[in-house]
């Protein structure tokens, strides 16, 4: 599915050049659910970001090779990468509340990503249903200038009453009455196309209530119920890899058991490749089939899961399993690592 | 049997939900009747998820925040007999600054408890001067940075030129400064990698045996309250659902809700029972309006989806509206107390 051979990244900064990666080799096939472990700065969100290149300006990939379904992208164009970020690799971040944008609806974000990879599809399911492609025929003010035109009404009615000349107050009467009468008439009219994908990608993440999910902003939801949120996004182009840098690090363990559940799930039931990056060795150890540990930039041991805990064979990935602490009180192992991250 | 250092009785905090016109509508329980005692020189552990009301405890302790009821109970050890009341909500202002004197607290985030223009050694002394011991403030606060694996070439910088994890020795050096018994650590090692987490916990395990400190540990990672902890509170919505010894708890979960959190934190040592908790986490607001004041006990919507996707799985689940049901402290074992049926 994705390969990654030789990889080499380095960052610009004024104290000198960094070199985040040093030749990762990395290949994650089919249908299998990949950890990449490893500590701050060892760059693991690093690798995930030169494969998709999303590195910040400073940063570029100095040598190596990317190759997705055999074809090899690593000097690909912008609009093809563009396909690829959404369409083929689905990505999902640590932080759900600032990867969401937080003034649109959850209806209008997964929309976009909808009609940038599975135009397509909206098409047809709008001329087989006969209903509208991308906007429901319903108009619909925002709650806040429904709201706004409401209260002036009442306030110029009452004020009017108050005065003593009813007969002003008949115009504003009138418009109230026509909102309602708006509603009334539309109540039958259909969804589009979109809105209808849109709540089926959220009813793929097992989000109650989809329809008023859509159509409510990031901060109503709760932390899983946005990382589901975010799931959805991450699936909604039909992607057939999905990357999870951290995807459960900012919620509780309760919570994310649930999340990983479904990663597990979705992985199953449609057989893509998942590639979760984490720090979490007990994640790793739930969850995925193969685990590779990174440390200053390089992949230094990578094995099946029930080897690396059983029988793990670099000094440091020993020294790493040993630091977590556990029930005994003997003192824990602090791993000699020196300073993360190599300038 | 050690000496109990603190006492917590039926402690109460609520805070008022207001609506446009200024009236309350509803009160968010965040302790709802909280009994704990504290023992000298052992650590206590409380663990929970995030709104369960572990850092309004910690404040409550402090009495950084007023308990709306219920008493913090202090005993001779602290007071020293010096006190108008054993009582922490009859101080009086003197009194209690003698008695934050007795009680360090180290937060999470170390850069947000430092003030990024102050240097370390201004840092570290300012709990001193503020207490007038301006007397060798130098050697002493030396001796704290060595205390904590630091050393006097760390005096004159700054909080940003340091790694997470020697922040937090320096937040930890801050707390020890007077002298204090006991040492409240909310969330120490969360935001920190696992190797500088077990530094920083040895650390911690250093520093009890050498002064004899007394530890409330707050946090919400169960490897970690497993290692450090000696007795153990378990906090849902506001109250203690489980408190035992931490061995007796590991080994003999008794709540629903402890064996589900037990079941949840991911290890490759060895392979448990899998109990699914499904749900939301329940708002803790609770209305004053009678008809809207009980929590629902009935599956709810998400609930019943969750089921469905896991059913057939052999995956054992419970779900979070059947925790709402609200039962008394019962001792199942000896010291070991759960709110089950």
């Amino acid at each position: 599915m994705l390969e990654i051979e030789d990889l080499k990244t380095n960052f610009n900064t004024y104290d000198g050049v960094v070199k985040a990666l040093n030749g990762v080799n990395l290949t994650i096939k089919d249908g299998e659910i990949f950890g990449l472990v490893g500590e701050t700065g060892s760059g693991k969100s690093v690798t995930c970001y030169s494969a998709l290149k999303l590195l910040p300006k400073t940063g570029e990939v100095v040598g190596g090779k990317i190759v997705l379904n055999g074809e090899d992208i690593t000097h690909a164009s912008e609009s093809r990468l563009r396909q690829i970020r959404g369409g083929e690799i689905g990505i999902i971040f640590q932080d759900p509340l600032s990867a969401l944008n937080p003034v649109m609806t959850v209806n209008e974000q997964i929309g976009e990503i909808l009609v940038l990879h599975q135009d397509e599809e909206i098409k047809k399911l709008a001329s087989e249903k006969e209903i509208p492609t991308y906007k429901s025929k319903k108009f619909q003010a925002s709650p806040g200038v429904e709201f706004t035109i409401l209260a002036f009404c009442i306030s110029f009615i009452s004020l009017f009453v108050m005065l003593g000349q009813f007969t002003f107050s008949l115009p504003f009467l009138f418009l109230i009455g026509m909102m309602f009468l708006r509603n009334y008439l539309q109540r039958d009219l259909p969804q589009s196309a979109l809105d209808l994908m849109v709540i089926d990608a959220l009813s793929r993440v097992k989000l109650p209530n989809p329809e008023q999910i859509a159509s409510s902003y990031p901060h109503e939801l709760s932390g899983g119920m946005q990382q589901r949120v975010m799931i959805a996004m991450a699936l909604a182009g039909k992607a057939k890899m999905l990357i999870a840098d951290e995807p459960t690090t900012a919620l509780d363990v309760t919570i994310q058991a649930q999340i990983l559940q479904l990663i597990k799930d979705i992985q199953r039931e449609e057989n893509m490749s998942v590639l979760l990056i984490t720090h979490d060795l007990g994640v790793v150890a739930e969850t995925c089939e193969k685990v590779a540990v990174m440390y200053k930039g390089k992949i230094i041991e990578e094995a099946s899961v029930n080897q690396i805990f059983k029988n793990p064979q670099h000094e440091y990935t020993k020294a790493l399993i040993e630091a977590i602490p556990k029930g005994g009180k003997e003192r824990l192992k602090v791993p000699d690592i020196g300073e993360p991250g190599a300038i | 049997m050690s000496e109990v250092l603190i006492t917590i009785e039926n402690l109460r905090k609520y805070f008022p939900v207001k609506n446009v016109w200024g009236t309350d509508v509803a009160l968010v329980k965040a302790l709802d009747g909280v009994d704990l005692k504290i023992d000298s020189g052992k650590t206590f552990g409380i663990v929970g998820e995030s709104g369960c009301g572990k850092t309004t405890l910690m404040r409550t302790l402090l009495r950084l925040v007023e308990p709306t009821s219920g008493s913090v109970l202090l005993s001779d050890e602290i007071t020293n007999n010096n006190f108008s009341s054993n009582k922490l909500e009859e101080l009086t202002s003197e009194e209690l600054r003698n008695f934050r004197k007795q009680i360090g607290v180290v937060f999470q985030d170390p850069m947000g408890a430092l003030n990024p223009r102050m240097l370390i050694k201004d840092i570290v002394s300012e709990p001193l001067t503020i207490h007038g011991k301006t007397e060798g403030i130098r050697e002493k606060v030396v001796w704290l940075l060595n205390n904590v694996g630091l050393g006097e070439e760390h005096l004159y910088r700054y909080p940003h030129e340091f790694s997470g994890g020697q922040r937090q020795r320096i937040v930890i050096a801050r707390a020890l400064a007077l002298d204090p018994k006991i040492l409240v650590l909310d969330e120490p090692t969360s935001a920190l990698d696992v190797s500088v987490q077990a530094q920083i916990l040895n650390l911690l395990n250093d520093l009890q045996k050498k002064y004899d400190l007394t530890y409330v540990f707050i946090s919400h990672d169960l490897s970690v309250i497993e290692y450090m902890c000696d007795r153990l509170a378990v906090m849902y919505l506001g109250r203690v659902v489980e408190e035992a010894d931490t061995e007796d708890l590991f080994s003999n979960p008794q709540h629903p809700y402890t064996r589900a959190l037990l079941s949840a934190t991911p290890s490759f040592e060895k392979q448990k029972e899998k109990i699914m908790i499904l749900g939301d986490v329940p708002s803790p607001i609770t209305y004053l309006d009678e008809s809207k004041a009980k929590l629902a006990t009935e599956i709810t919507e998400q609930e019943r989806l969750e089921i469905k996707a896991i059913e057939g799985k052999g995956i054992e689940y419970i779900v979070r509206s059947s925790l709402n049901e609200h039962l008394s402290l019962k001792e199942v074992a000896p010291s070991h107390y759960a709110r089950v049926k």
